[in-house]
């Protein structure tokens, strides 16, 4: 402090020499020369910035003075912002200045600096001016206010991917309301560039505006575009109830409710007997579950449901939360009930909010906000809460991943592994070891998804396979992997043969490793795979894949539960093809039995799966949902056929249906759908038999089946030829095969029926 | 920051199009949800807290400088 008040002494004097001669370029230039020998360079014109910000700027542009270079790039950034922001001219000329330092300075200034002299700027800029800004911008591809002043010239430019880009980074790097609201008002009042892809309803008791930018942003980084529909005030239960409402004309996607018990208990603010409580909540509660099951009447979209959360405390004070008449423990007890009649409703869920009214946290609303706007929700809880929406839209678009494939070493534990150093890895039940232990913990949980785990790393196979066998800390071990491939290819060459052994697209893998370098390869050249950015610290890995939106799901079945052991067997199955000679042997080998039946409610969801799902072995490419699976099985003119196998290895679950309408003279394949997890054991012939033994009982005369091609079904294209078919019309896709019926189809000799 | 860079950072308007007579009326974006995302902002910015009377009163960019005033806000 002392030496800085020195250094400014020996400056010359510019106040009374600026007095005398005003800010005259020449006096200025004087100034600065001289300056420039004293030992405060940075003092004067920092001065001289301020008083005669012209001279000051023409001088950092002229080529001669070599000014900038007695400068450090911080200090002579300093000073062109502080020349700019003092700067009261023709604004022509200032942007004729901005305009020369922009492409001289592009390369050194800061991004403050720079967000200034865009500004001058302005949003139309020349060749030479959009090269300099791309330079600056690349230097600060998360600075607000140069994201901001990209936007802008994209607007002018009416470069509209661009434009989106930009938005959704912005947003990245600035989550204030201020700045999210204004990227959602910005993308409303643009021309959609493309058609929404997902319709998200948003029913509220209160004001929910200051949510739906958050949503928005979250949906644009998974590159959705979403459309909402917000409840009109007062309205949410006229809106499911009322037919032609607001909300059922919108014809949503999914819809989130958020009912504030606050607002429905409006009491809550005052001290309330036990019995008051109950029936406060008893009322809420009806009314709540009530247009839920309204809502199952009239559409088949996802229903996410706020957990109750209440503002007001008991009137006990620090007694309360022991108190039989205790808030938390009142709320605790009907979230309770909420989300057990939420599950006897198909597709409907509870949100946990962490809404409590414990005075040691929870989410507490802004009083002020309360009062002002209906808002039952602190703003900074709204980041969180639309990541929480975006994790139930994920699964409702299909973009839920399968397989999550690991690095070893750094990744699942730490340190590097070698020859006989199994000992060395840090891996155990203190840190550092402990944090990939956590780590290890939850991915094997993942199965309970359906979601695989695979292996994707440069090891001595032997070294890291020891590791994975016998390192008495380890949780995964090789069974949790479905496919492994350690060796020192290319790890996106591995990712491939991944896919193709496991029988699913790239898009579907999620690539885990510690290292950035692969990260990067990984996604130049398959950037369909998701590529997760872990953090340094080890012990944030498993709260990263945790928060994964691509790895929800909303609906696990028994198949999806149990889907790891399948490809477990799988792989026993192609080692046991090797070793037994001859296909036909080998099919015998395996011991298939099926169990052929009528579909029920029990395993309507399974059948909604396939339907939904199945790509390759599947006719007609039908794609019925929940609600369609639920009008079949009450439909005389249908039936709708599963078949469930197993082998000597293992149960497949239920891998096959077939959708028929009957009729007196003949029966109609609608849909003919099997999981290509059991393609090439005949099963389908099991169930094409079974489908003529039934129609020929019945007296019909023939079988007719369809088949529609698509890019992907090139697998099922066959099924009615190979079993006695004749192709009787075909129209473009479309080809209609037929069976006369006087002989039905044998069931295939290898496989054993069981009786469902 | 100077109270008028946080009405262009929230309503993404042109800072030159900002000045002590800009209001709701002048300002399309400056409606009634846009004035609770004001409010938040510049209560976040200056690190105060405004009245409800304080607030509803903000009716302009000068009558906004006047509440931040009355707060011994400087910028």
């Amino acid at each position: 402090m002392v030496q800085k008040t020195g250094e400014t002494m020996q400056a010359p004097p510019i106040r009374p020499i600026l007095d005398t001669h005003g800010s005259d370029f020449e006096v200025a230039k004087m100034l600065l020369r001289e300056s420039l020998r004293t030992a405060a360079p940075q003092a004067t014109i920092a001065a001289l910035s301020i008083m005669a910000p012209t001279a000051c700027l023409e001088l950092l542009c002229d080529p001669v003075h070599a000014i900038a270079a007695a400068f450090s790039n911080a200090d002579l950034s300093t000073l062109i912002q502080t020349a700019i922001r003092s700067f009261d001219g023709d604004p022509a000329k200032l942007r004729r200045i901005a305009s020369v330092l922009a492409k001289r300075y592009s390369e050194t200034l800061t991004g403050e600096a720079a967000q200034d002299v865009i500004g001058a700027l302005g949003a139309e800029l020349d060749p030479a001016e959009d090269a300099a800004f791309e330079s600056i911008a690349r230097r600060f591809p998360h600075h607000p206010g140069l994201l901001r002043a990209a936007i802008k010239i994209a607007d002018t430019q009416g470069d509209d991917a661009r434009l989106d880009e930009l938005l959704t980074r912005l947003g990245a790097a600035d989550g204030t309301p201020g700045t999210v609201a204004f990227i959602h008002r910005f993308r409303q009042r643009r021309q959609a560039p493309r058609p929404a892809d997902v319709r998200i309803a948003v029913v509220s008791s209160f004001t929910v505006n200051q949510l739906v930018p958050y949503v928005d942003l979250a949906c644009r980084k998974l590159n959705l575009s979403p459309d909402f529909y917000i409840s009109p005030f007062n309205s949410w239960t006229r809106d499911f109830v009322d037919e032609g409402s607001g909300l059922r004309r919108f014809l949503p996607d999914i819809v989130f409710l958020a009912v504030s018990i606050d607002d429905l208990a409006p009491q809550l603010t005052r001290s309330l007997t036990l019995e008051e409580l109950e029936a406060a909540g008893a009322t809420a509660l009806e009314r709540v579950v009530n247009v839920a099951a309204s809502f199952r009447t009239w559409s088949q979209a996802p229903l996410v449901v706020h957990s109750f959360h209440s503002a007001f405390v008991g009137p006990l004070g620090v007694l309360d939360d022991g108190a039989d008449v205790s808030r938390a423990a009142w709320l605790a007890r009907l979230n309770a009930r909420l989300a057990e009649s939420l599950r006897a409703l198909p597709l409907c869920y509870l949100l946990d909010v962490g809404g409590t009214t414990s005075r040691a946290g929870g989410l507490r609303d802004n009083a002020k906000l309360r009062h002002l706007a209906s808002m039952r929700l602190p703003p900074e809880a709204l980041p969180g809460l639309a990541d929480a929406y975006v994790r139930y839209i994920v699964p409702v678009k299909g973009l839920t991943k399968k397989c999550v494939v690991l690095d070893l070493d750094n990744t699942l534990w730490g340190g590097i592994i070698g020859e006989g150093s199994k000992d060395e890895i840090l891996l155990g039940h203190t840190s550092p070891g402990s944090e990939f232990v956590e780590f290890q913990e939850f991915l094997r949980s993942l199965s309970a998804r359906g979601i695989l785990l695979a292996l994707n790393s440069k090891n001595n196979p032997d070294d890291a396979l020891e590791a994975i066998r016998t390192h008495e800390a380890m949780v995964l071990r090789e069974t949790d992997f479905s496919a492994i491939r350690i060796n020192w290819k290319p790890k996106p060459e591995n990712m491939i043969s991944i896919a193709e052994e496991l029988n699913i697209g790239v898009e579907s893998l999620v690539f885990v490793d510690d290292n950035p370098d692969e990260r990067e390869q990984m996604r130049q050249l398959l950037p369909q795979v998701l590529t997760v950015d872990l953090p340094k610290d080890p012990a944030l890995y498993r709260s990263v894949l945790e928060g994964l939106p691509e790895l929800q799901t909303l609906a696990v079945t028994a198949e999806d539960r149990s889907r790891v052991e399948q490809y477990r067997t799988t792989r026993l199955r192609e080692q046991a093809k090797l070793t037994v000679g001859g296909v036909g042997e080998y099919l015998r080998s395996l011991e298939i039995h099926v169990a052929i039946e009528l579909a029920s409610k029990q395993n309507a969801v399974r059948v909604a799966q396939l339907f939904a799902r199945t790509n390759q072995f599947n006719v007609t490419t039908r794609r019925y949902d929940m609600a369609d699976v639920g009008r079949f099985l009450e439909d005389s003119q249908r039936r709708l056929f599963v078949l469930s196998s197993r082998d000597r290895f293992g149960a497949h679950g239920l891998v096959a249906l077939a959708l028929v309408r009957i009729g007196s003279i003949s029966w109609e394949i609608d849909s003919f759908i099997m999981s290509c997890r059991v393609i090439g054991y005949g099963i389908e012939g099991a169930l094409l038999a079974h489908l003529s033994q039934q129609a020929h009982a019945a007296g019909v005369r023939d079988l007719i089946g369809e088949f529609i091609e698509t890019k992907k079904n090139a697998p099922a294209n066959d099924l009615y030829a190979r079993h006695g078919f004749r192709e009787v019309d075909a129209r473009g896709e479309v080809h209609r095969w037929q069976l006369s019926l006087r002989t039905p189809i044998p069931f295939p000799a290898w496989i054993k029926v069981d009786a469902p | 920051m100077i109270p008028e860079a946080v009405l262009t950072r929230v309503f993404g308007c042109d800072p030159n199009d900002v000045n002590d007579t800009t209001s709701p009326d002048t300002l399309a974006e400056w409606d009634s949800l846009g004035h609770i995302t004001l409010l938040i902002e510049l209560e976040s910015t200056y690190g105060v807290s405004f009245s409800p009377e304080e607030t509803l009163a903000m009716n302009s960019v000068a009558a906004v400088k006047r509440a931040l005033q009355a707060h011994d806000v400087q910028w």
